[in-house]
Protein backbone atom coordinates (compact mmCIF):
# COMPACT_ATOMS: atom_id res chain seq x y z
CA UNK A 1 0.00 0.00 0.00
CA UNK A 2 1.93 2.98 -1.31
CA UNK A 3 0.65 5.51 1.12
CA UNK A 4 1.79 9.05 0.70
CA UNK A 5 1.60 10.84 4.01
CA UNK A 6 1.18 14.17 2.27
CA UNK A 7 -2.07 13.17 0.60
CA UNK A 8 -3.94 14.54 3.60
CA UNK A 9 -2.69 18.02 2.69
CA UNK A 10 -3.87 17.88 -0.91
CA UNK A 11 -6.67 20.33 -1.60
CA UNK A 12 -9.86 18.25 -1.42
CA UNK A 13 -11.62 17.52 -4.69
CA UNK A 14 -14.54 15.12 -4.86
CA UNK A 15 -15.64 13.95 -8.28
CA UNK A 16 -14.20 17.05 -9.82
CA UNK A 17 -15.83 19.50 -7.38
CA UNK A 18 -13.30 21.42 -5.32
CA UNK A 19 -14.34 21.34 -1.67
CA UNK A 20 -11.87 23.85 -0.30
CA UNK A 21 -14.57 26.51 0.14
CA UNK A 22 -16.72 24.08 2.08
CA UNK A 23 -13.80 23.01 4.22
CA UNK A 24 -13.02 26.64 5.01
CA UNK A 25 -16.55 27.77 5.73
CA UNK A 26 -17.96 24.70 7.48
CA UNK A 27 -16.33 25.40 10.87
CA UNK A 28 -18.45 28.56 11.03
CA UNK A 29 -21.44 26.28 11.60
CA UNK A 30 -20.03 25.08 14.88
CA UNK A 31 -20.60 28.34 16.69
CA UNK A 32 -23.94 29.78 17.67
CA UNK A 33 -25.61 32.86 16.36
CA UNK A 34 -26.16 35.41 19.15
CA UNK A 35 -29.81 35.21 20.24
CA UNK A 36 -32.16 37.86 21.47
CA UNK A 37 -32.69 35.90 24.67
CA UNK A 38 -31.43 37.56 27.79
CA UNK A 39 -30.36 34.45 29.72
CA UNK A 40 -28.85 32.24 27.04
CA UNK A 41 -28.12 28.54 26.96
CA UNK A 42 -24.88 27.23 28.50
CA UNK A 43 -23.09 26.94 25.18
CA UNK A 44 -24.06 30.44 24.14
CA UNK A 45 -23.04 31.87 27.51
CA UNK A 46 -19.65 30.17 27.36
CA UNK A 47 -19.10 31.30 23.78
CA UNK A 48 -19.84 34.94 24.57
CA UNK A 49 -17.70 34.70 27.70
CA UNK A 50 -14.81 33.33 25.63
CA UNK A 51 -15.15 36.06 23.04
CA UNK A 52 -15.44 38.84 25.60
CA UNK A 53 -12.52 37.66 27.73
CA UNK A 54 -10.22 37.11 24.74
CA UNK A 55 -11.13 40.51 23.29
CA UNK A 56 -10.38 42.15 26.61
CA UNK A 57 -7.10 40.31 27.04
CA UNK A 58 -5.89 41.09 23.54
CA UNK A 59 -6.90 44.72 23.47
CA UNK A 60 -6.32 45.89 27.05
CA UNK A 61 -2.70 46.94 26.41
CA UNK A 62 -3.55 48.62 23.12
CA UNK A 63 -4.41 52.26 22.60
CA UNK A 64 -8.10 53.05 22.02
CA UNK A 65 -7.39 53.95 18.40
CA UNK A 66 -6.46 50.35 17.62
CA UNK A 67 -9.71 49.02 19.07
CA UNK A 68 -11.13 49.32 15.56
CA UNK A 69 -9.18 46.16 14.78
CA UNK A 70 -10.99 44.18 17.49
CA UNK A 71 -13.56 42.60 15.18
CA UNK A 72 -10.96 41.56 12.62
CA UNK A 73 -8.53 40.09 15.09
CA UNK A 74 -10.96 38.24 17.35
CA UNK A 75 -12.92 36.81 14.44
CA UNK A 76 -9.64 35.68 12.90
CA UNK A 77 -8.76 33.97 16.17
CA UNK A 78 -12.07 32.11 16.41
CA UNK A 79 -11.80 31.16 12.74
CA UNK A 80 -8.33 29.70 13.18
CA UNK A 81 -9.17 27.90 16.43
CA UNK A 82 -12.22 26.16 14.98
CA UNK A 83 -10.42 25.20 11.77
CA UNK A 84 -7.45 23.82 13.68
CA UNK A 85 -9.56 21.86 16.17
CA UNK A 86 -11.84 20.36 13.56
CA UNK A 87 -8.82 19.32 11.51
CA UNK A 88 -7.74 16.99 14.30
CA UNK A 89 -10.62 14.63 13.59
CA UNK A 90 -9.85 11.79 11.17
CA UNK A 91 -10.62 12.10 7.49
CA UNK A 92 -10.78 15.90 7.63
CA UNK A 93 -8.91 18.54 5.71
CA UNK A 94 -7.31 21.44 7.58
CA UNK A 95 -7.00 24.54 5.43
CA UNK A 96 -4.44 26.05 7.78
CA UNK A 97 -1.90 23.41 6.77
CA UNK A 98 -1.60 25.25 3.45
CA UNK A 99 1.04 27.96 3.43
CA UNK A 100 -0.89 30.00 0.88
CA UNK A 101 -3.88 30.09 3.24
CA UNK A 102 -1.89 31.37 6.19
CA UNK A 103 0.16 33.84 4.18
CA UNK A 104 -3.10 35.29 2.89
CA UNK A 105 -3.90 36.27 6.50
CA UNK A 106 -0.42 37.16 7.69
CA UNK A 107 0.91 39.32 4.86
CA UNK A 108 -1.94 41.84 4.43
CA UNK A 109 -2.42 42.27 8.18
CA UNK A 110 1.29 42.81 8.83
CA UNK A 111 1.60 45.16 5.87
CA UNK A 112 -1.39 47.13 7.13
CA UNK A 113 0.23 47.64 10.54
CA UNK A 114 3.52 48.76 8.97
CA UNK A 115 1.83 51.21 6.61
CA UNK A 116 -0.29 52.63 9.44
CA UNK A 117 2.84 53.09 11.52
CA UNK A 118 4.72 54.81 8.71
CA UNK A 119 1.83 57.07 7.86
CA UNK A 120 0.72 58.24 11.32
CA UNK A 121 3.96 58.23 13.32
CA UNK A 122 6.94 57.61 10.98
CA UNK A 123 9.59 58.65 13.47
CA UNK A 124 8.24 56.33 16.12
CA UNK A 125 7.98 53.49 13.58
CA UNK A 126 11.59 53.94 12.47
CA UNK A 127 12.68 54.20 16.08
CA UNK A 128 11.64 50.58 16.56
CA UNK A 129 14.49 49.58 14.28
CA UNK A 130 17.00 50.41 17.00
CA UNK A 131 16.63 49.03 20.52
CA UNK A 132 17.43 51.30 23.44
CA UNK A 133 20.92 51.71 24.82
CA UNK A 134 22.89 49.88 22.14
CA UNK A 135 26.62 50.56 21.93
CA UNK A 136 27.29 53.06 19.09
CA UNK A 137 29.58 50.64 17.28
CA UNK A 138 26.79 48.12 16.75
CA UNK A 139 24.20 50.59 15.43
CA UNK A 140 24.63 50.00 11.64
CA UNK A 141 24.62 46.23 12.00
CA UNK A 142 21.68 46.32 14.36
CA UNK A 143 19.59 48.45 12.04
CA UNK A 144 20.13 46.00 9.22
CA UNK A 145 19.25 43.10 11.50
CA UNK A 146 16.13 44.80 12.79
CA UNK A 147 15.01 45.64 9.26
CA UNK A 148 15.42 42.05 8.19
CA UNK A 149 13.50 40.93 11.29
CA UNK A 150 10.75 43.39 10.43
CA UNK A 151 10.48 42.17 6.83
CA UNK A 152 10.50 38.53 7.82
CA UNK A 153 7.54 38.89 10.20
CA UNK A 154 4.76 37.93 7.76
CA UNK A 155 6.74 34.92 6.61
CA UNK A 156 7.31 33.94 10.22
CA UNK A 157 3.65 34.30 11.08
CA UNK A 158 2.46 32.22 8.16
CA UNK A 159 5.13 29.57 8.35
CA UNK A 160 4.79 29.18 12.12
CA UNK A 161 1.13 28.26 11.85
CA UNK A 162 1.62 26.08 8.77
CA UNK A 163 4.62 24.24 10.15
CA UNK A 164 3.08 23.55 13.54
CA UNK A 165 -0.10 22.15 12.16
CA UNK A 166 1.50 20.22 9.35
CA UNK A 167 4.02 18.70 11.69
CA UNK A 168 1.33 17.75 14.16
CA UNK A 169 -0.82 16.10 11.52
CA UNK A 170 2.13 14.25 10.06
CA UNK A 171 3.14 12.96 13.47
CA UNK A 172 -0.35 11.71 14.16
CA UNK A 173 -0.39 9.96 10.81
CA UNK A 174 3.02 8.40 11.33
CA UNK A 175 2.39 7.13 14.83
CA UNK A 176 -1.04 5.76 13.98
CA UNK A 177 0.45 4.02 10.93
CA UNK A 178 3.11 2.50 13.14
CA UNK A 179 0.45 1.32 15.57
CA UNK A 180 -1.67 -0.02 12.72
CA UNK A 181 1.25 -1.95 11.27
CA UNK A 182 2.49 -3.37 14.57
CA UNK A 183 -0.79 -4.39 16.14
CA UNK A 184 -0.79 -7.78 14.42
CA UNK A 185 2.89 -8.53 14.99
CA UNK A 186 3.91 -6.96 18.35
CA UNK A 187 0.70 -5.94 20.16
CA UNK A 188 2.61 -4.75 23.24
CA UNK A 189 4.60 -2.23 21.22
CA UNK A 190 1.38 -1.25 19.52
CA UNK A 191 -0.16 -0.52 22.92
CA UNK A 192 2.80 1.62 23.89
CA UNK A 193 2.52 3.42 20.60
CA UNK A 194 -1.18 3.83 21.34
CA UNK A 195 -0.34 5.55 24.61
CA UNK A 196 2.03 7.83 22.72
CA UNK A 197 -0.75 8.54 20.26
CA UNK A 198 -3.08 9.50 23.12
CA UNK A 199 -0.56 11.94 24.53
CA UNK A 200 0.12 13.32 21.10
CA UNK A 201 -3.58 13.92 20.59
CA UNK A 202 -3.71 15.94 23.79
CA UNK A 203 -0.68 17.90 22.63
CA UNK A 204 -2.19 18.53 19.22
CA UNK A 205 -5.38 19.88 20.74
CA UNK A 206 -3.31 22.27 22.83
CA UNK A 207 -1.10 23.26 19.89
CA UNK A 208 -4.11 23.92 17.68
CA UNK A 209 -5.53 26.42 20.15
CA UNK A 210 -2.22 27.96 21.13
CA UNK A 211 -1.02 28.52 17.56
CA UNK A 212 -4.18 30.37 16.62
CA UNK A 213 -3.89 32.53 19.74
CA UNK A 214 -0.20 33.23 19.10
CA UNK A 215 -0.88 34.27 15.51
CA UNK A 216 -3.44 36.76 16.66
CA UNK A 217 -1.40 37.91 19.66
CA UNK A 218 1.58 38.73 17.47
CA UNK A 219 -0.62 40.67 15.10
CA UNK A 220 -1.95 42.69 18.03
CA UNK A 221 1.63 43.31 19.17
CA UNK A 222 2.62 44.59 15.73
CA UNK A 223 -0.44 46.79 15.90
CA UNK A 224 0.53 48.08 19.32
CA UNK A 225 3.97 48.98 18.05
CA UNK A 226 2.68 50.97 15.16
CA UNK A 227 -0.47 52.66 16.44
CA UNK B 1 -44.26 37.29 27.77
CA UNK B 2 -41.30 39.14 26.40
CA UNK B 3 -41.99 40.99 23.17
CA UNK B 4 -39.37 41.12 20.43
CA UNK B 5 -37.83 44.56 20.14
CA UNK B 6 -37.28 44.21 16.40
CA UNK B 7 -41.01 44.28 15.70
CA UNK B 8 -42.57 47.64 15.06
CA UNK B 9 -45.73 48.67 16.82
CA UNK B 10 -48.90 47.47 15.07
CA UNK B 11 -47.29 47.46 11.62
CA UNK B 12 -48.21 43.91 10.62
CA UNK B 13 -49.66 40.70 11.96
CA UNK B 14 -47.43 39.22 14.62
CA UNK B 15 -44.93 36.74 13.24
CA UNK B 16 -42.38 36.58 16.08
CA UNK B 17 -44.32 35.03 18.90
CA UNK B 18 -43.47 35.99 22.47
CA UNK B 19 -40.29 34.02 23.29
CA UNK B 20 -41.13 30.74 25.00
CA UNK B 21 -39.43 30.24 28.35
CA UNK B 22 -36.16 28.34 28.22
CA UNK B 23 -36.25 24.72 29.41
CA UNK B 24 -34.62 23.93 32.75
CA UNK B 25 -32.48 21.04 31.47
CA UNK B 26 -31.15 20.20 28.03
CA UNK B 27 -32.58 17.31 26.04
CA UNK B 28 -31.72 13.83 27.33
CA UNK B 29 -29.14 12.03 25.17
CA UNK B 30 -27.85 8.49 25.09
CA UNK B 31 -24.11 7.94 24.59
CA UNK B 32 -23.65 11.68 24.34
CA UNK B 33 -25.00 12.01 20.81
CA UNK B 34 -28.32 10.25 20.20
CA UNK B 35 -31.39 12.02 21.62
CA UNK B 36 -33.58 9.91 23.87
CA UNK B 37 -36.66 10.71 21.78
CA UNK B 38 -35.16 8.67 18.94
CA UNK B 39 -35.43 5.51 21.00
CA UNK B 40 -38.98 6.27 21.98
CA UNK B 41 -40.23 6.74 18.41
CA UNK B 42 -41.51 3.19 17.99
CA UNK B 43 -42.81 2.65 21.53
CA UNK B 44 -46.44 3.27 20.44
CA UNK B 45 -46.10 0.58 17.79
CA UNK B 46 -44.06 -2.04 19.63
CA UNK B 47 -45.01 -1.48 23.26
CA UNK B 48 -42.66 -1.04 26.20
CA UNK B 49 -41.36 -3.79 28.50
CA UNK B 50 -38.47 -3.86 30.93
CA UNK B 51 -36.07 -5.30 28.35
CA UNK B 52 -37.15 -3.14 25.45
CA UNK B 53 -34.51 -0.57 26.41
CA UNK B 54 -31.34 -2.21 25.12
CA UNK B 55 -31.60 -5.89 24.32
CA UNK B 56 -34.32 -5.87 21.72
CA UNK B 57 -34.24 -2.15 20.98
CA UNK B 58 -34.62 -1.67 17.26
CA UNK B 59 -32.10 1.12 16.96
CA UNK B 60 -29.41 -0.84 18.75
CA UNK B 61 -30.05 -3.68 16.32
CA UNK B 62 -29.87 -1.23 13.44
CA UNK B 63 -26.67 0.31 14.76
CA UNK B 64 -24.92 -2.99 15.36
CA UNK B 65 -26.02 -4.35 12.01
CA UNK B 66 -24.94 -1.27 10.17
CA UNK B 67 -21.53 -1.23 11.81
CA UNK B 68 -20.93 -4.92 11.11
CA UNK B 69 -22.08 -4.47 7.51
CA UNK B 70 -19.74 -1.52 6.93
CA UNK B 71 -16.79 -3.38 8.45
CA UNK B 72 -17.33 -6.75 6.82
CA UNK B 73 -17.92 -5.38 3.35
CA UNK B 74 -14.95 -3.05 3.82
CA UNK B 75 -17.05 -0.06 2.93
CA UNK B 76 -15.36 1.47 5.96
CA UNK B 77 -11.72 0.34 5.82
CA UNK B 78 -9.85 0.14 9.11
CA UNK B 79 -6.59 1.96 8.54
CA UNK B 80 -4.21 4.16 10.50
CA UNK B 81 -6.74 6.96 10.69
CA UNK B 82 -9.07 4.69 12.63
CA UNK B 83 -6.54 4.52 15.42
CA UNK B 84 -5.90 8.25 15.24
CA UNK B 85 -9.65 8.81 15.42
CA UNK B 86 -9.99 6.40 18.34
CA UNK B 87 -7.24 8.20 20.24
CA UNK B 88 -8.83 11.59 19.59
CA UNK B 89 -12.27 10.26 20.50
CA UNK B 90 -11.03 8.87 23.80
CA UNK B 91 -9.34 12.19 24.63
CA UNK B 92 -12.57 14.05 23.84
CA UNK B 93 -14.72 11.67 25.87
CA UNK B 94 -12.33 11.83 28.80
CA UNK B 95 -12.30 15.61 28.65
CA UNK B 96 -16.08 15.88 28.52
CA UNK B 97 -16.63 13.39 31.32
CA UNK B 98 -14.05 14.95 33.60
CA UNK B 99 -14.52 18.66 32.98
CA UNK B 100 -18.11 18.69 31.75
CA UNK B 101 -19.81 19.30 35.12
CA UNK B 102 -17.31 22.03 36.04
CA UNK B 103 -17.79 23.86 32.78
CA UNK B 104 -21.56 23.54 33.06
CA UNK B 105 -21.41 24.88 36.63
CA UNK B 106 -19.30 27.81 35.42
CA UNK B 107 -21.79 28.63 32.67
CA UNK B 108 -24.64 28.39 35.17
CA UNK B 109 -22.73 30.64 37.54
CA UNK B 110 -22.29 33.27 34.83
CA UNK B 111 -26.00 33.21 34.10
CA UNK B 112 -26.86 33.29 37.80
CA UNK B 113 -24.64 36.31 38.35
CA UNK B 114 -26.43 38.11 35.54
CA UNK B 115 -29.79 37.21 37.06
CA UNK B 116 -28.63 38.21 40.54
CA UNK B 117 -27.60 41.66 39.32
CA UNK B 118 -31.00 42.21 37.80
CA UNK B 119 -32.65 40.80 40.91
CA UNK B 120 -30.77 43.29 43.08
CA UNK B 121 -32.09 46.15 41.00
CA UNK B 122 -35.58 44.71 41.14
CA UNK B 123 -35.45 44.20 44.91
CA UNK B 124 -34.13 47.72 45.42
CA UNK B 125 -36.92 49.19 43.36
CA UNK B 126 -39.52 47.05 45.12
CA UNK B 127 -38.20 48.08 48.53
CA UNK B 128 -38.20 51.74 47.67
CA UNK B 129 -41.72 51.43 46.33
CA UNK B 130 -42.98 49.67 49.47
CA UNK B 131 -41.31 52.33 51.60
CA UNK B 132 -42.92 55.12 49.67
CA UNK B 133 -46.30 53.38 49.97
CA UNK B 134 -45.88 53.20 53.73
CA UNK B 135 -44.82 56.84 53.87
CA UNK B 136 -47.88 57.79 51.87
CA UNK B 137 -50.16 55.85 54.23
CA UNK B 138 -48.52 57.59 57.17
CA UNK B 139 -49.10 60.95 55.58
CA UNK B 140 -52.73 60.03 55.04
CA UNK B 141 -53.06 59.06 58.69
CA UNK B 142 -51.46 62.35 59.66
CA UNK B 143 -54.01 64.33 57.69
CA UNK B 144 -56.79 62.71 59.74
CA UNK B 145 -55.55 64.42 62.83
CA UNK B 146 -55.43 67.73 61.02
CA UNK B 147 -58.59 69.09 62.69
CA UNK B 148 -57.24 68.25 66.15
CA UNK B 149 -54.07 70.06 65.28
CA UNK B 150 -55.94 73.10 64.09
CA UNK B 151 -58.15 73.14 67.19
CA UNK B 152 -55.11 73.00 69.41
CA UNK B 153 -53.52 75.80 67.46
CA UNK B 154 -56.67 77.85 67.62
CA UNK B 155 -56.86 77.31 71.37
CA UNK B 156 -53.27 78.38 71.69
CA UNK B 157 -53.86 81.53 69.78
CA UNK B 158 -57.02 82.33 71.76
CA UNK B 159 -55.16 81.82 75.01
CA UNK B 160 -52.40 84.10 73.91
CA UNK B 161 -54.87 86.78 72.93
CA UNK B 162 -56.74 86.40 76.19
CA UNK B 163 -53.54 86.60 78.19
CA UNK B 164 -52.48 89.66 76.34
CA UNK B 165 -55.83 91.27 76.86
CA UNK B 166 -55.81 90.57 80.58
CA UNK B 167 -52.31 91.88 80.92
CA UNK B 168 -53.31 95.11 79.31
CA UNK B 169 -56.41 95.29 81.48
CA UNK B 170 -54.28 94.88 84.57
CA UNK B 171 -51.94 97.51 83.35
CA UNK B 172 -54.77 99.95 82.79
CA UNK B 173 -56.23 99.25 86.22
CA UNK B 174 -52.87 99.74 87.86
CA UNK B 175 -52.25 102.99 86.11
CA UNK B 176 -55.67 104.36 87.00
CA UNK B 177 -55.27 103.23 90.62
CA UNK B 178 -51.92 104.97 90.76
CA UNK B 179 -53.29 108.21 89.60
CA UNK B 180 -56.30 108.01 91.97
CA UNK B 181 -54.00 107.05 94.87
CA UNK B 182 -51.96 110.10 94.08
CA UNK B 183 -54.96 112.32 94.33
CA UNK B 184 -56.13 110.60 97.54
CA UNK B 185 -52.71 110.95 99.08
CA UNK B 186 -52.65 114.54 98.05
CA UNK B 187 -56.00 115.17 99.73
CA UNK B 188 -54.92 113.35 102.91
CA UNK B 189 -51.77 115.33 103.04
CA UNK B 190 -53.64 118.54 102.61
CA UNK B 191 -56.09 117.61 105.40
CA UNK B 192 -53.32 116.59 107.74
CA UNK B 193 -51.46 119.76 107.11
CA UNK B 194 -54.58 121.77 107.74
CA UNK B 195 -55.14 119.88 111.02
CA UNK B 196 -51.61 120.33 112.19
CA UNK B 197 -51.65 123.92 111.26
CA UNK B 198 -54.93 124.42 113.14
CA UNK B 199 -53.60 122.54 116.18
CA UNK B 200 -50.47 124.56 116.18
CA UNK B 201 -52.42 127.72 115.81
CA UNK B 202 -54.79 126.78 118.63
CA UNK B 203 -51.87 125.75 120.85
CA UNK B 204 -50.13 128.92 120.11
CA UNK B 205 -53.14 131.05 120.87
CA UNK B 206 -53.86 129.12 124.07
CA UNK B 207 -50.28 129.29 125.21
CA UNK B 208 -50.21 132.96 124.49
CA UNK B 209 -53.34 133.54 126.60
CA UNK B 210 -52.09 131.52 129.55
CA UNK B 211 -50.29 133.75 132.17
CA UNK B 212 -47.91 132.23 134.67
CA UNK B 213 -50.24 132.43 137.70
CA UNK B 214 -53.30 130.65 136.34
CA UNK B 215 -50.89 128.10 134.89
CA UNK B 216 -49.48 127.24 138.33
CA UNK B 217 -52.96 127.04 139.84
CA UNK B 218 -54.21 124.77 137.11
CA UNK B 219 -51.16 122.51 137.45
CA UNK B 220 -51.74 122.07 141.27
CA UNK B 221 -55.37 121.40 140.67
CA UNK B 222 -54.47 118.78 138.06
CA UNK B 223 -52.12 117.08 140.43
CA UNK B 224 -54.74 116.92 143.23
CA UNK B 225 -57.28 115.56 140.74
CA UNK B 226 -54.82 112.95 139.62
CA UNK B 227 -54.19 111.86 143.23
CA UNK B 228 -57.86 111.55 143.87
CA UNK B 229 -58.28 109.52 140.70
CA UNK B 230 -55.40 107.31 141.70
CA UNK B 231 -56.99 106.61 145.07
CA UNK B 232 -60.33 105.75 143.48
CA UNK B 233 -58.71 103.47 140.92
CA UNK B 234 -56.66 101.68 143.63
CA UNK B 235 -59.85 101.20 145.58
CA UNK B 236 -61.53 99.79 142.50
CA UNK B 237 -58.65 97.50 141.86
CA UNK B 238 -58.73 96.04 145.40
CA UNK B 239 -62.44 95.47 145.05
Amino acid sequence: MALNFFDQFMTPIYMGIPLITLATLMPRLTFLQPTSQWTTSRFSTLQSQLLNSSTYQLFAPLSPKSHHWALLIVSLMIFLITINLLGLLPYTFTPTTQLSFNMAFALPAWLATVIIGLRTQPTHAFAHLLPESTPPLLIPILIIIETISLLIRPLALGVRLTANLTAGHLLIQLISTAMFTMIHTIPLMAMLTGTLLLLLSILEIAVAMIQAYVFVLLLSLYLQENM
Amino acid sequence: GLVQASRGLHTSSQCLAPMPPMPEHGGKVRHGIFPEELFQLLYPKTGVTECSNITFSLFYMLGTGLLVYLLSKEIYVINHETYAGLAMLSVIVYGVKKFGPQVAAYADQLNDEKLAKAQVVKDLTLNSMTESIENEKKEQWRTEGRSLLFDAKRNNVAMLLETNYRERLHMVTNEVKRRLDYHVALQNLKRRMEQEHMINWVEMSVVSTISPQPEKESITKCISDLKALAKTSQAKATV
